[in-house]
Parts: structure tokens; sequence; C-alpha cells
């Protein structure tokens, strides 16, 4: 066995397990859902089926256990509930467990349990049915159609439906115009005998059937070889769609730096063409520049991923939660559609568990109390994306309880992280959680630890080159807000000059570009605002924010970047012009750095920083409040 | 980058690289080395220490320009003309992390056999002791093994110009808390 | 590929009632008015299943039927019999000859759909 296929082996047993803890949740709410019965049985027949190919016995005898204790779930004879759905979450995570570590065991006490619960809830019914039956030798050379007739007994709810080669003979005296299988399996006891031999209608010379009811004892020959289901097309693994592929995400980060790659050389060929000037030279330059911005476009459409990807993750955490805290929590999302960089999603979901976590058991207060408040007892926690501009907006919303502010406020000072009476706005006070340390969860639970986490949530968010705010209603809920830059690799940017040194701004975050009016062009002190079409608009230069030295340039430019609600102009000598931006994250030895979120090769080959923008905007905020305080 | 990582601090014997630095021969690990390349153009980071003041472009990747005049205190002497950058594979805070260190020359790489190298005098040495491992002899002259472990860890720490006090992404909110 | 049954029987008004109720539901059929004409007309266009009476002129069903099966390439093609007589010899017959099944005349629709639904699904 390849390790390559042992990979995709891994790949797919995840992406299933996935999709079997999305099925079993999404059965919760509706268990009558027939489709989802049988998406959770593709699922599993798929992972036994795997899972014995690549040697993992172990799995496919426990998958094996499940499947055939589920039948009767199959079968119409118990109905779904939320203590199945449990016991079903717990054997997924038990392959989950398998999967990553061989020696979690054999599951035998979640077998045991849904064994339990099956059987409590059988009792009352008429024993099943068993049947065995080997269809006449003649049965092909007439015409007859055996998957018909395991078709029709699946109408009638036959469930354990196994295969018998035992009457196969070795293969060189086998006749093919012959037929030797036999197949054994359970009906539901409501079954009339009559519907039951009305299926072998046209098989019944020669045919030898046994039919009991199964608390009639041991009638049958065992099954010669069990584990060997009959196969037909309900029961064959779902194909994957033929126009999708899996492909390692190693190999997107590799296509990724390549692309990456290739669009600094095409820069540097562009700037060495126009510097040459020969007409052939420039028009193939050209067409490398095309053709490699579509193909950066292309690259990074393939590592776009919903948001979707990950939040069978949250539901089943909030599922969790529900049960632990015994809280009714619903769990709603918004734009699942929503796609991000492959990297942002994988690095967004810790953070966002912890939020999801910190709504769910500190937001949502308890029933009682909400029904006290005049709140519907079940708790709402809302996850939504949506796109704005060349950000994602990320929303976890709870109708809780609130932020306590004065709390919030009380514990900073107690901390040490606030100065007694200091003068702050309520959004302030409440993004005082993302400091290190802080906590508002008087009461310590198994769940959320001691509350600690917000400030890393926030330091995650930043090195993704995302914000994160916070805003609060008390008695009404709280709103996380996450802005996320849709990539990490390749942006536009707009190259600018400052003191001749080159810096580049996100395009994306480039709101328009104006003259510096002659009136700040040298006065330093004067107030930093302009005034854009009657809005002030805060300054920032950036010659005086980098230290820069020498003169400034006569004819000085504004380039308004937004950030979130926030807009700043920032003053600049020169623009040079848009480039494609490869970005390169600084090292750990100039990561402290928040002015820069990066920087990128140009086509002459020297280094230019990428202006953190974000950051930015909110140093112009604060320079609008000085501004208010002043005035 | 599939060197096996090195030990910053230098072994007690081994191959080292030895370099001219404001008038003295310092040596690193020749593990560590990548490669040494010409003084290529270096890009300012504004507000970064004078210990790591700008960045470079080596073969496609950004990389940090590190100053050891900084943390040794070496007189500022005036680079001579045939400065070189070294291309040192450090592992910092627990990250591959490639850095660019300026020397006034290259020498050579060497070994040098336990029986060369002496503990630093406890008196006398120019530089801060904290940042030297050890002092050996190398064609007559005294060649210093600083002790980059050391020089890195105080700087992420804040101990040298603006450090960074966080560096890595590696304590995700749900291990911090499970904890 | 349309479902294709022939149809045998002497009796037109049997032949119409059993491949109007058969192409009401979506099979395609043609017809035959003995086993020879059915022998015959299997020639040129192979049905993928065939129901047919046994008492019939110039060649019966069980003649159609041993002839039918002769033929290199109608093997696995189910023959369903019908016949007034519920005898069990004839049945025994029917099979060696190489019917997979029989009904019993008279038959109303549903029963001739549910039959041909063992054989032959749409």
């Amino acid at each position: 066995m390849t390790t390559d296929a042992m990979d995709t082996f891994r790949a797919e047993a995840d992406a299933l397990v996935e999709s079997l803890e999305a099925a079993l949740l999404k059965l919760k709410d509706a268990p009558d859902d027939r489709d989802l019965i049988d998406a959770v049985f593709r699922d599993l027949h798929t992972l036994k089926g795997s899972g014995a190919m690549f040697g993992r016995q172990d799995i496919a005898s426990f998958i094996h256990s499940f499947e055939t204790a589920f039948e009767d779930v199959r079968a119409g004879h118990v109905a779904v509930d939320d203590v199945l759905v449990n016991i079903s979450l717990a054997a997924r995570d038990h392959v989950a467990a398998l999967l990553a570590d061989p020696s979690a065991g054999e599951g035998r006490a979640i077998l045991a349990d849904l064994s339990e619960h099956l059987s409590r809830a059988l009792v009352g019914a008429a024993p099943d049915w068993r049947l065995q039956f080997y269809l006449p030798s003649d049965t092909l050379a007439l015409g007859g159609r055996p998957e018909i007739v395991l078709d029709e007994l699946r109408a009638l709810g036959a469930w354990e439906v196994t295969a018998h080669l035992d009457r196969l003979p070795p293969l060189a005296a086998m006749d093919p115009t012959q037929f030797y299988l036999g197949w054994s399996a359970r009906l539901p006891g409501d079954t009339p005998e009559d519907a039951i031999r009305d299926v072998f209608l046209f098989h019944d010379t020669g045919l030898d059937l046994t039919l009991a009811r199964s608390d009639e004892g041991e009638a049958f020959v065992a099954p010669a070889l069990p584990g060997v289901d009959a196969v037909s097309e309900a029961d064959k693994p779902a194909a994957a769609p033929s126009s999708l592929m899996r492909v390692p995400s190693e190999r997107l980060d590799d296509l990724m730096d390549r692309v990456g790659e290739l669009v600094i050389a095409e820069s540097r060929l562009v700037e060495l063409a126009a510097r040459i000037g020969d007409p052939g030279l420039v028009s193939v330059a050209e067409d490398i520049q095309r053709l490699a911005t579509a193909m950066r476009d292309t690259t990074m459409s393939v590592r776009m991923t919903p948001i979707g990807a990950i939040s069978g993750r949250f539901r089943r955490l909030v599922h969790d939660l529900s049960d632990t805290l015994g809280k009714p929590i619903d769990f709603v999302t918004e734009g699942e559609e929503t796609e991000l960089d492959k990297t942002v999603v994988d690095r967004l979901t810790e953070p966002l568990l912890h939020i999801i976590r910190n709504a769910a058991d500190h937001g949502l207060e308890p029933a009682e109390t909400r029904l006290a408040a005049g709140k519907s007892p079940a708790g709402t926690v809302r996850l939504a994306a949506s796109y704005s501009g060349a950000e994602v907006l990320i929303v976890i919303e709870d109708d809780g309880r609130g932020l306590d502010g004065p709390a919030i406020r009380a514990r900073a000072v107690e901390r040490g992280l606030l100065s007694e009476g200091a003068d702050l706005t309520d959004d302030e006070v409440f993004a005082l959680i993302f400091e290190p340390g802080f906590s508002t969860a008087s009461e310590v639970t198994e769940l959320s630890g001691r509350g600690v986490g917000m400030d890393v949530v926030r330091r995650t968010i930043e090195d993704l080159r995302g914000v994160i705010e916070v805003s609060s209603e008390p008695g009404h809920g709280t709103r996380v807000t996450l802005r996320l830059p849709l990539t990490l690799a390749i942006i536009d940017g707009l190259l600018v000059e400052v003191a001749n040194e080159r810096f580049v701004i996100p395009l994306a975050a480039v709101d328009e570009i104006v003259e510096l009016p002659a009136e700040h062009a040298t006065d330093e002190s004067g107030n930093a605002f302009l005034d854009i079409r009657d809005t002030l608009v805060p300054f920032l230069r950036l010659r005086r924010l980098l230290s820069s030295t020498g003169e400034p340039d006569p004819h000085q430019k504004v380039i308004v970047v937004t950030s979130g609600d926030g807009r700043i102009g920032l003053v600049v000598d020169r623009i040079i012009g848009t480039n494609q931006t490869v970005i390169k994250q600084l090292s750990p030895l100039h990561a402290g750095l928040k002015t820069f979120s990066g920087a990128t090769i140009l086509g002459d080959g020297a280094v230019a920083l990428i202006l953190d923008v974000p950051q930015l905007v909110s140093k112009g905020q604060s320079v609008t409040e000085q501004g208010r305080h002043a005035a | 980058m599939n060197a096996i990582s090195p030990t910053l601090s230098p072994p007690a014997t081994g191959d080292v690289v030895t370099f001219a630095l404001s008038g003295e021969v310092l040596a690193v690990p020749a593990a560590c080395l990548r490669e040494v390349i010409e003084p290529v153009a270096v890009t300012r980071v504004p507000g970064a220490s004078a210990f790591v003041p700008g960045i470079i472009n080596v073969r496609g990747s950004v990389v940090p320009l590190a100053d050891l005049r900084i943390p040794l205190r070496a007189t500022d002497a005036a680079r001579t003309e045939g400065g070189k950058f070294l291309v040192l594979e450090l592992t910092l805070g627990g990250q591959d992390t490639i850095v660019g260190v300026i020397a006034d020359a290259v020498h050579e790489v060497t070994r040098i056999e336990a029986g060369d190298l002496e503990t630093i005098p406890p008196v006398g040495t120019r530089w801060p002791a904290q940042y030297v491992a050890s002092v050996g002899r190398w064609s007559g002259k005294f060649v210093t093994l600083p002790n980059l472990t050391a020089i890195f860890a105080d700087y992420l720490a804040g101990h040298l110009g603006h450090g960074t006090p966080h560096a890595t992404h590696t304590d995700a909110p749900h291990d911090a808390e499970t904890r | 590929m349309t479902a294709t049954v022939l149809v045998v029987d002497d009796s037109p008004s049997v032949r119409q009632l059993v491949s109007n109720t058969l192409e009401a539901s979506g099979y395609a059929t043609f017809t035959a008015s003995d086993g020879q004409e059915a022998l015959d007309l299997s020639e040129g266009r192979r049905p993928d299943a065939v129901i047919t009476d046994q008492n019939m002129p110039r060649l019966d069903g069980l003649g159609f039927c041993e002839a039918f099966r002769a033929r290199p390439g109608n093997q696995g093609v189910p023959i369903i019999f019908l016949s007034t007589d519920d005898a069990d010899t004839l049945k025994a017959r029917a099979r060696a000859a190489g019917a997979i099944g029989w009904m019993i005349k008279p038959f109303d629709q549903q029963k001739l759909l549910a039959v041909m639904g063992k054989v032959l699904p749409i």
C-alpha cells in the first residue's frame, strides 16, 4: 500500500467522519428524513469498506457492528431520537479516535449502549421475520432478476441483507448460466407472510426458502461469509462525482508559492521589457503578465473554501454544549457558502470554536432565567458570514444576557489593565475582554475553563490580518464581528513612495486619492483633518510615522483607506502605481511591528513593506478622539 | 531546509565559519550557514531595533538582516567595502527562521578542536559575557564564538531594543484554555 | 431505452388489453397472433420480455418457448405464460420449456403490471 493511497484514505476517512457527523446532527432535527438515514448508512458503509481495504479491521468491524445495530433504524423499527443521535455521535467520535490512534479500543461500551437503546425501543413489536433463500439455479437463464427480488424485499423493509456464497462451486466447476447465490435477511415482524412469499412468485420452482419468526429458534444454517454484503445499487459506496478531486492541501500551498514566484518574475520581466523598449519583448511581457494574473486568480479560486466546511464542528460543539449545560440552544448559520482562503478557514476554526463556546456558556442564560426575562427558553447562537469588499465579515451573535460593562471595567481595574475612572466608550470597555488573562465569568465551568483565551483569539485573528470587534446590549446579547481578508497570499497593491522608500498599500482598502491641500503641505503641527466633500477625514503623515528623513515632495498625495467603519488618509510623496503583491510574512524578529502586515519583493528585486491598513485606521481613530477632546 | 537542526551554541568541536566584524574574528557553526551572499539593497524597517534594522531579498525570500555589533557592543567601525552577508538558518522561538548577518569579510570554514577552545576569561573581555559562548584560536588570532541562542532569545524577550512580545501561533486558544 | 415486451395471443382483444395496459405504464410492445409469427418477428426485433398464451394455432406457447430459447441471444429474456389452466403439470412443462413464470387468466391490469415488475421493471 503506497503512502499516497494511505494519505488519500486518511483524507477520505476524515471527510466521511465529518459528513457522518453533519448528517447525524441534521437527523436530530429531522428524525424522519429517510435521505439522512440513508446518508448515514452510505458514510458508514464506505468507511467500513475502505477501512477494511487499508488494513483497518478494527475500524471495519466496529462500524460493521454499529451498522448492523442501526439496521433497525433504517428498517423503520426504531425512531430516531436524541438518545440515539448522542450514542451515534459517540460512535462517530470513536471512529475518529480509531483513525487517529488504532489503540483507541474496541468501543464495546458504545455498541452496548446502542443495542440496549434499540432493544428497549423494539419491545412490543412482533418478532421479526428471518428468511434465507437460494434462488433456482436456472434463474438467470430464464430471465430472472435476483436484484428485483432483493429490491422487493427491501421495499418490505428488509435489513441485514447478507449474501451467502456457500453454494458457489470451485471456479473450475462453475457453470456461468447457473445461479448459486443465496441471501439471508430480516423483515419487519408485521409483514404478512403472503407478501413475503409473493416476492418469490416466479422463483418457486427449485426455490430453497426458509422463513421463520426470529424467536422460533435457530432454523438457519450459519451464514458462510459474514460481512460480505449483498451488492445492489443502494449498498454501493457513493462514488465521488467525477468532476471533483481531492488534493492534499500542501500541494495547493506549493502551487501558490510557485505562482507567487511567477508573479515576481513576471513583474521583473515587465520592468526589464519597459527599460529595453523592444516592442516584441514588451508584447511578450504583456502576454506573460496577463497569463500570470489569470493563473493567480485561478489558483486563488482553487484555494477558496466555504465557511460551511468547518461549520459542522460548530454545530457539534453547540449540540454537546447544549447537552452538558442543560440549556436548549438553537444554532443558526447563514452564508455558509461564503469562501475564504483555505489557510484562513483552517486557522479560523479554533478562534470561532472559542467564541461560540463563550457565547453558549457565558452569553446564554439558563432556560428559567430566560423565561423570567420574557425570552424564549431556547437561546440562539448565530454564525453569519458575508462578503464586504475584499473582506469577509463573520458575525457570531447570541441573544443572551449581554456583556456586563461595569463588571468588565471593575475587573480590568483590578487586573491593572485600566486606571480607575478612565474615560472609555462602551465598546472600548467591551474590547477589554481581549486583553490577556481577562475573564468575566465568575463561575468556573467545565467548558470554558477560566474564560481565558480571548486574547489568543484576537492575536490569531490579527495574525490573519483580520480585525475583531465586540458589541453588546445588556439583556439582549453579544455580537462578535470578525473582518478577514479574502486571501493571505497575493493581493493587488498600490505602490507608493515616502522619502525615497517604497511601501505597498492593499488596493482593496483604497477609497480615493487626493492631492494634499497646500495649507497642510508644511504645517506639521496643524490639525490633522482633511475636508473631503464636507466630511472630516483624519490623516497620518507617513513620513512622520515611518521616521523618514529628507524634504517632502511638493505635491504630496493623500490616499484615503477604509477598514470596517473607519477611514483615514495616508500622506505619501508619490504614487508609483499598482502591482501584484505577493505577501511574505515578516520573520518573528519583526512580527511585533504593528505598522506592517508583511513584505513583498518588487520587480527590481528590492523588498517593500506592506502597510497594515486596519492598524493605521485604528491609529487614525485615536487621532480623531484626540481631535474631539482638543475641540 | 533539511539540514540537521544545528544547535546555536557552537559545538565543543566541529566546523565553524570564521568572519570579520569590527576588527574582530567571529565564528558560527558551519552547520547553520546556508550561504554567503554579496551585500544587496537593504530595506529599512521603520520602528525596528538597530539589532535587526532591515530586511533583504534572498532568492525570493524576505529575510531579516541582523547586526551583531549591537548585542556585542562592538565599536561602530565603518564596514569595509568587501562586506558580505552570511545567511544563517536558526531556530527562533521554536520556528525555523532564516536570518542574514552582516560581516565585514568572511574568511573560511575551519575545524576548531575542543582543545583550542577556552572558556571566556571572567575579566578583560570586550564583549558582554552572556553573549559569548567560547573563545578559540584560529591562525594565531583569538576567535570569538557568539552565543546566538542567547542573543536572539534576549531580543525576542524584548531585552535588545524592540523585540516581539509574541511570536508563534502555536498557542491556539483551544489549547490554551484546556490546560 | 424503453423496455420492449412481445405480446403473443390469438385473441385480438387480449392482445390489445395487454399491450394497452403495458404501454400506459411506459413499456413498448409489439404483438403476434401465434407462436410462429412471434418467432418470425423476434428474429428482427429482440424483446426484453415475452408474454405468451398457450393455446394458439400453428405454434403453441410451449413450442414457441422451446424454439425461442433455442436461438442464440435469447437466453435470459424472461417469458411469462398466460394460461386459463392452473394445472401443475403445465407449470412444470412451461418451466422446462424456458418460461420463468405464468399468470392465470383472467387477470386485472394491476396484477399484470405487478407481474411485469418482477421480471422487467420500468
